[in-house]
C-alpha cells in the first residue's frame, strides 16, 4: 500500500510517501529562515509559506520516492491540532488531490502522528520495533506536551498534560531571557551541556503526586524573577550556568510526572516523540528511567522524525486504512482544536 | 416573620419585598457577598429598628446600596475621583464612604456625616431598587461584631426569638456562594483609604491586588461585568500589558472561564492566537491574542491583524506593546479596548491595574 501523507499544521510544509511503515520519502520544507526574523511561528506568513510551498513539496516526495500520484493509494493529511488557517492549506490541496485523481482520504490527528512515529521505518523495513502494549508516551515540544497511554494502536488516554506553557516554550521564552534568540532550545542544550544545572533553585511545578499534568508558566516566571535584575554581563558570564539550570528543571519535571505515570499505568512499553525529544540530555534521562523499570524505550529512528513532518501522519493513514477507517472527503474539516 | 423564596415566583417576591421595605419594615435579602438586612434608610423607625437588631451603636454608619450613580449623588457629595471610582468598580463588591448630604434617617450617616454607598452585581437588589426607585440599607446580615451569613438557616439559629421578631420577611435565595463582604473604601479625603479588605483587594494606591489565581479570576469577573456599559457595536478587547510571568495569561484564562469556556486554556505564544467558541447569548467567540513573538509595524500588515476583530467576538490580547502606537491607536479606534497592566509584587502576588473607558 502507497501512502501520501500532507502535513500543514504550523510552520513547516511537509510531504511523504510511504510504503506501509516504510518511508520512501520524507520531505520537509523548513520555515525556520521565514520564521527567524519573527521570533517565531506568525500564522499569515505560514499560510502563504504553505501556499507557494505545497505543491513543489508534494511533487518533491513523489520524485524521490519514483512514484506517481496514480500509484497513491491512499492521500493522508493533517486535520489538527494547529493553525486553522495553515491547517485549512494543507487540507483543501488533499481534497483537490483526492478528488481529482479519485484516491481515498484520511485526515489524521496531528498528535496522533507523534505518538505513532516511533513505529516508522526506513525503505528496508528497519528498525523491526515489537509493538507491545499498553505503551506510555510522553511527546514534548514547542507546542505540546502529553503523557498518552496508548492501550492499542487506535485507542489513547490522556494520561496527563500541560496546562499552560508546553516545555519546548518554556525553553524557548527562557532561552529568549537570556537573549539567545529564537529558536532557543537548541542553543539551551548546547550551552548546558558545560554549565551546573544547580546553580539557580528552581521550583518544581504540581508537586502532588496524585497530579500528572504539567504547568511550566511558574518556571519560566520563577527563572525570569532571578535573573530580571541581573546586569546584561553577569547574564554573559554565567550563560551556560543558567540554561543548564532551566533545562534540568524542565526535564526533571517532565521525567518526574512521567515515572509517576509509569508507575501508575504498567506500560510494558515507553515512548519519547516531539521536537525536544531531538535533545540528548532528554534521551539520556529517558533511557535511564526505562532501564530503572526494566522497559524497552522508543524514540523515532531519525532527528527528523522528531519534528512535524509528513511521515507520521501517512503512518497513522497506514493504521486506519486497515481498518477501513476512511474519511468522507465532503465533510472532512479542519480542527484546529482536535483532541485526541 | 415570613421566609419566601426569591425563585420561582421572583416578580412576586420582590414586589412584597418592596411592599414591606415601604411600610418601615426590616427584610433580609440576597445580595452579592452576603445576606444584608435592608429596610427604607430614610424612614426613622425602620432604621431604628434595624439598629436595634444589629446591636449597632449609634455614630457607626450602615451602608446603603443606590441603582446608579445619580441616585448616589442625591444622598452624598462625589467628587471626580469618587465618580472614577463608581465608573472603575461599580457595580461590585465594594462600598466607597463619601461626604453625606444629612438626607437619611438618623444613624445611617456616620458621626462624621460620612455615607457608605453600594451598587452591588447582584440583579435582585438592583431590580427590587429599581422598583422602590430609593435605596435600602446594604448593611451584612449579622450582629455587630459577629460574621457574616451566607445561608439564612445559619443565620436564623444565631438569632433569639427576639431578634426574630424584628424581621417581617426573609427572602431566601439558598446558600450564597462564600464571596467575603465588599472591600470598603473611604473617599473622604483624596487619598485612598480601604477600612474593610473584601472579596476584591486594593492597594494603598487604588489598585486591585490578587493574591491568588481565584481572586485574579474575581477580577476577570467584576470586569466582564462591565462591558455590558459598552457599544455592542465594537468589539471589546482586553490589552493585558506586564513582564513575563506576571498573570496576563492566568488573567485571560480567568476571562475565558467567566465567559463559558470549558476547554484548557493553553499559551497562545508559539501559534499567536488561540480561538474558543463560546455559546453565549450575544459572543460567539473567544480570541487569545499573543504577541509576544512580534516586533514591527511591518509585521502587523503581514498578519492582517485587523481583519480579525468582529462585534460577536470578545478579545483578550497580550503584548499590546509589540503592536506599536500607531497600530494600537487604530486598534483603539475600531474597538473599546480595556487596558490592564500586571504587576508582580510577589511570587504570588500580583497588582492589577485598569482605566475603563467611558462608555
Amino acid at each position: 500500500m502507497y501512502l501520501l501523507g500532507i502535513e500543514t499544521s504550523c510552520d513547516d510544509t511537509c510531504a511523504a510517501v510511504l510504503s506501509d511503515q516504510k518511508i520512501l520519502s520524507n520531505v520537509i520544507s523548513s520555515q525556520v529562515n521565514l520564521h527567524a526574523q519573527w521570533g517565531g511561528v506568525v500564522p499569515d506568513i505560514a499560510k502563504r509559506a504553505h501556499q507557494q510551498r505545497i505543491e513543489p513539496v508534494v511533487k518533491t516526495a513523489l520524485n524521490r520516492a519514483k512514484l506517481n500520484i496514480q500509484d497513491i493509494d491512499i492521500i493522508a493529511v493533517t486535520q489538527g491540532p494547529g493553525l486553522a488557517i495553515a491547517l485549512s492549506v494543507g487540507l483543501n490541496f488533499a481534497k483537490s488531490l483526492a478528488l481529482e485523481h479519485q484516491k481515498k482520504i484520511i485526515g489524521v490527528n496531528h498528535v496522533e502522528g507523534h505518538l505513532l512515529s516511533n513505529f516508522l521505518q526506513n525503505r528496508r523495513g528497519l528498525p523491526l520495533r515489537s509493538q507491545s502494549f499498553p505503551a506510555l508516551s510522553l511527546t514534548v515540544s514547542g507546542g505540546h506536551t502529553k503523557i498518552v497511554l496508548i492501550h492499542h494502536i487506535g485507542q489513547y488516554q490522556i494520561i496527563g498534560e500541560t496546562l499552560d506553557d508546553a516545555a519546548g516554550e518554556a525553553l524557548d521564552k527562557s532561552a529568549k531571557l537570556i537573549g539567545l534568540g529564537y529558536p532557543g532550545g537548541p542553543a539551551i542544550e548546547r550551552l548546558a551541556k558545560t554549565g551546573r544545572p544547580d546553580f539557580l533553585t528552581l521550583p518544581s511545578p504540581l508537586p502532588d503526586k496524585k497530579i500528572l499534568d504539567y504547568s511550566f508558566s511558574g518556571l519560566k516566571t520563577a527563572f525570569y524573577y532571578q535573573i530580571k535584575d541581573w546586569p546584561k554581563s553577569k547574564i554573559a558570564k554565567n550563560l551556560p550556568d543558567l540554561a543548564a539550570s532551566i533545562q534540568n528543571a524542565v526535564f526533571s519535571t517532565l521525567l518526574r510526572k512521567f515515572e509517576l505515570a509509569i508507575q501508575k499505568t504498567q506500560p510494558k512499553l515507553l515512548l519519547l516523540s516531539g521536537g525536544v525529544a531531538s535533545n540528548l540530555t532528554l534521551r539520556r534521562k529517558m533511557r535511564l528511567l526505562a532501564k530503572k523499570y526494566s522497559l524497552p524505550i522508543y524514540m523515532p529512528f531519525k532527528k527528523e522524525l522528531n519534528t512535524d513532518n509528513a511521515a507520521m501522519i501517512a503512518l497513522v493513514a497506514f493504521y486506519k486504512a486497515q481498518k477501513q477507517q476512511f474519511s468522507d472527503p465532503d465533510t472532512l474539516d479542519v480542527n484546529a482544536n482536535l483532541e485526541l | 416573620m415570613l421566609i419566601l423564596p426569591l425563585f420561582p415566583n421572583y416578580q412576586k417576591a420582590l414586589t412584597q419585598t418592596a411592599a414591606e421595605i415601604q411600610a418601615g419594615n426590616l427584610v433580609v435579602f440576597p445580595s452579592d457577598t452576603v445576606y444584608i438586612l435592608a429596610v427604607d434608610p430614610s424612614n426613622q423607625s425602620a432604621v431604628n429598628k434595624l439598629l436595634a437588631f444589629k446591636n449597632r451603636w449609634p455614630g457607626k454608619a450602615i451602608s446603603i446600596a443606590v441603582l446608579d450613580v445619580n441616585m448616589a449623588q442625591k444622598y452624598a457629595y462625589l467628587n471626580q475621583n469618587t465618580l472614577d471610582l463608581y465608573q472603575n468598580l461599580f457595580p461590585g463588591p465594594f462600598t466607597i464612604i463619601s461626604p453625606g448630604k444629612n438626607l437619611l434617617a438618623r444613624g445611617i450617616e456616620a458621626e462624621n456625616q460620612s455615607l457608605g454607598i453600594r451598587i452591588p452585581n447582584s440583579p435582585p437588589v438592583l431590580d427590587l431598587l429599581k422598583i422602590l426607585k430609593k435605596p435600602i440599607t446594604a448593611t451584612s446580615a449579622n450582629l455587630s461584631g459577629r460574621t457574616p451569613h451566607y445561608s439564612i438557616s445559619a443565620f436564623l439559629k444565631t438569632l433569639s426569638l427576639k431578634k426574630q421578631s424584628l424581621i417581617s420577611l426573609v427572602v431566601d435565595a439558598g446558600v450564597l456562594p462564600r464571596n467575603k463582604p465588599s472591600t470598603v473604601i473611604d473617599a473622604l479625603e483624596s487619598d485612598l483609604k480601604i477600612l474593610r479588605p473584601g472579596q476584591i483587594l486594593l492597594s494603598p494606591d487604588h489598585q486591585i491586588i490578587s493574591n491568588s489565581e481565584t481572586e485574579t479570576s474575581q477580577v476577570a469577573k467584576h470586569l466582564l461585568n462591565k462591558i455590558k456599559n459598552y457599544s455592542p457595536l465594537k468589539p471589546i478587547v482586553f490589552l493585558l500589558s506586564g513582564d513575563l510571568g506576571c498573570g496576563k495569561t492566568v488573567f485571560a484564562r480567568a476571562l475565558a472561564k467567566n465567559l463559558g469556556v470549558t476547554q484548557k486554556i493553553l499559551s497562545p505564544t508559539f501559534v499567536i492566537y488561540n480561538h474558543y467558541s463560546l455559546s453565549h447569548p450575544t459572543l460567539k467567540s473567544f480570541y487569545h491574542f499573543d504577541l509576544y513573538r512580534l516586533k514591527n509595524d511591518f509585521e502587523f500588515k503581514e498578519i492582517h491583524f485587523f481583519e480579525h476583530f468582529n462585534c460577536s467576538s470578545i478579545y483578550a490580547l497580550e503584548w499590546p506593546e509589540n503592536m506599536g502606537q500607531k497600530n494600537l491607536n487604530k486598534l483603539k479606534k475600531i474597538t473599546t479596548t480595556i487596558p490592564i497592566l500586571f504587576h508582580y509584587l510577589g511570587p504570588t502576588q500580583r497588582q492589577i491595574s485598569f482605566t475603563l473607558p467611558q462608555p
